[in-house]
């Protein structure tokens, strides 16, 4: 059964809910930045939002805007958060400790769990169906996005809205620094090319895709296959992307283009050129965290990125990392990695 | 008393994240639940707002409800609220 991506909408450190990265992006060099949010009272009653965080609110516009237009039953929200409502259960604790564990505000424990996400999502859309939440640190929406396929493979649901939400606070931020997330000095553009040291820089990432079994003039791509893997040695990944190939009928010099999660961080970098240059050695590598940041919701945006990419028939110069052939793109590889342990493949195509 | 209902009035305001809203905003004697009748006016506020206020009760004041049919009465309005704190709080 063939899985098309209709719509997407994102949340991040880009202009919100639009594709103007694709033509006009924001030049972010630093270390930390917020997402760039839309106004909220488009979408969600100020009265009806006042109990929401920041990343509630962000989830309810970036799904009501993947779902513009769309009329059909939506059968199952699937969504993948690396932190949760981060900032609300920060509230939460910083609570329990002023109040000595004895008053305990209850707006603050109800978004404190992962899943609050999904469920005030499906409450907004009046979604009772499937609903699931997936928090694997940098796989977390990869994951999400394989048990959304998984469903459709075994004919529970003929359409799904997968999401990816994850805020970046202020002490997160901080506890990251002291374990070498972030660079010390910033990251600047021509430090992706040329990594010399370890750490990122900080985004935030909400994001939402439609997914149907309906091909219509909208969509943006077809899933071909995902894969996740465990630790894979490179024999294994390299069997693995051999079998996704294969299993959409193609071979690795039909593949138009690999999105590669480089973020300017010198032992993740590496691992994505030991991985995929004996494979690739001629094919166009896209890039997109010097746009997005890194966090744990980063990777659904290299889908997102490359989904627009397919539907718009070409890869801009300013996401290009490699230039392999100049052709429109049909086939495109989406490789995440988080930390050389956790990986995910994907193939997008048109 | 008036003084209790302007801190109380700022003090719900600010738990219940009431965007918008300005103490003067909120008659002292309005109902602060509608019991979802869109058509009783007042602040319509809902059950977990309702703990909300238990919560800042507990906090700021030192009171602890003990018997839940009371909190009918007690959050009827922000004068009930207020009424009901002059006469019971420990801090």
């Amino acid at each position: 059964m063939a899985v098309y991506i209709q719509s997407a909408a994102q949340i991040t450190i880009q202009s919100p809910l639009c594709d103007d990265w694709f033509t006009s992006p924001i030049q972010r060099e630093g270390r930390y930045f917020r997402s760039v949010e839309p106004d909220f009272k488009a979408f969600i009653d100020p009265m009806a939002s006042r109990r929401m965080g920041r990343l509630l609110k962000r989830a309810i516009a970036s799904a009501m805007t993947a779902l513009d237009g769309y009329e059909a039953p939506l059968d199952a929200i699937v969504t993948g958060t690396g932190l949760g409502c981060i900032e609300t259960t920060e509230k939460f604790l910083n609570a329990m400790l002023r109040d000595g564990e004895q008053a305990l505000p209850p707006s603050f424990f109800m978004q404190s769990t992962h899943n609050t996400i999904g469920s005030v999502i499906a409450q907004r859309l009046k979604c009772h169906g499937y609903n699931n939440t997936f928090t694997h640190r940098g796989t977390s929406f990869d994951c999400a996005l394989q048990d959304a396929l998984a469903q459709f493979e075994l004919n529970d649901i003929s359409s799904a809205l997968v999401c990816a939400n994850d805020e970046m606070t202020e002490a997160y931020f901080q506890l990251f620094d002291q374990i070498g997330y972030w660079k010390a000095e910033g990251v600047t553009e021509a430090m992706f090319h040329h990594p010399t040291t370890e750490g990122s820089f900080a985004g935030e990432v909400s994001a939402a895709f439609l997914l149907n079994t309906q091909s219509s003039q909208q969509t943006l791509c077809r899933i071909d296959g995902l894969e996740v893997l465990f630790e894979p040695t490179d024999e294994r990944f390299r069997q693995a992307v051999e079998a996704l190939l294969g299993k959409a009928g193609i071979t690795r010099e039909e593949v138009d283009a690999v999105v590669c999660g480089y973020n300017a961080d010198r032992t993740n970098d590496e691992v994505y050129t030991r991985r995929l240059t004996p494979l690739f050695p001629q094919t166009t590598q896209i890039y997109y965290k010097h746009l997005f940041g890194e966090g744990f919701s980063a990777s659904a945006m290299g889908y997102y990125v490359a989904a627009t990419c397919l539907k718009r028939g070409g890869i801009p110069a300013h996401i290009r990392y490699k230039e392999g052939k100049a052709t429109r793109p049909k086939h495109i590889l989406v490789y995440n990695h988080f930390q050389d342990k956790d990986h995910s493949i994907a193939l997008l195509s048109c | 008393m008036n003084e209790l209902i302007a801190t109380l009035k700022e003090e719900i305001i600010e738990v219940l994240n009431l965007e918008g809203m300005t103490p003067d905003g909120i008659d002292d004697n309005a109902p602060l639940f509608n019991g979802g009748d869109p058509s009783v006016a007042g602040l319509g506020l809902d059950s977990i707002d309702a703990l909300e206020l238990i919560v800042l009760m507990e906090r700021n004041y030192g009171i602890k409800l003990k018997n839940a049919s009371e909190g009918k009465e007690i959050f009827k309005s922000v004068a009930t609220m207020a009424d009901y704190i002059s006469k019971n709080r420990t801090k």
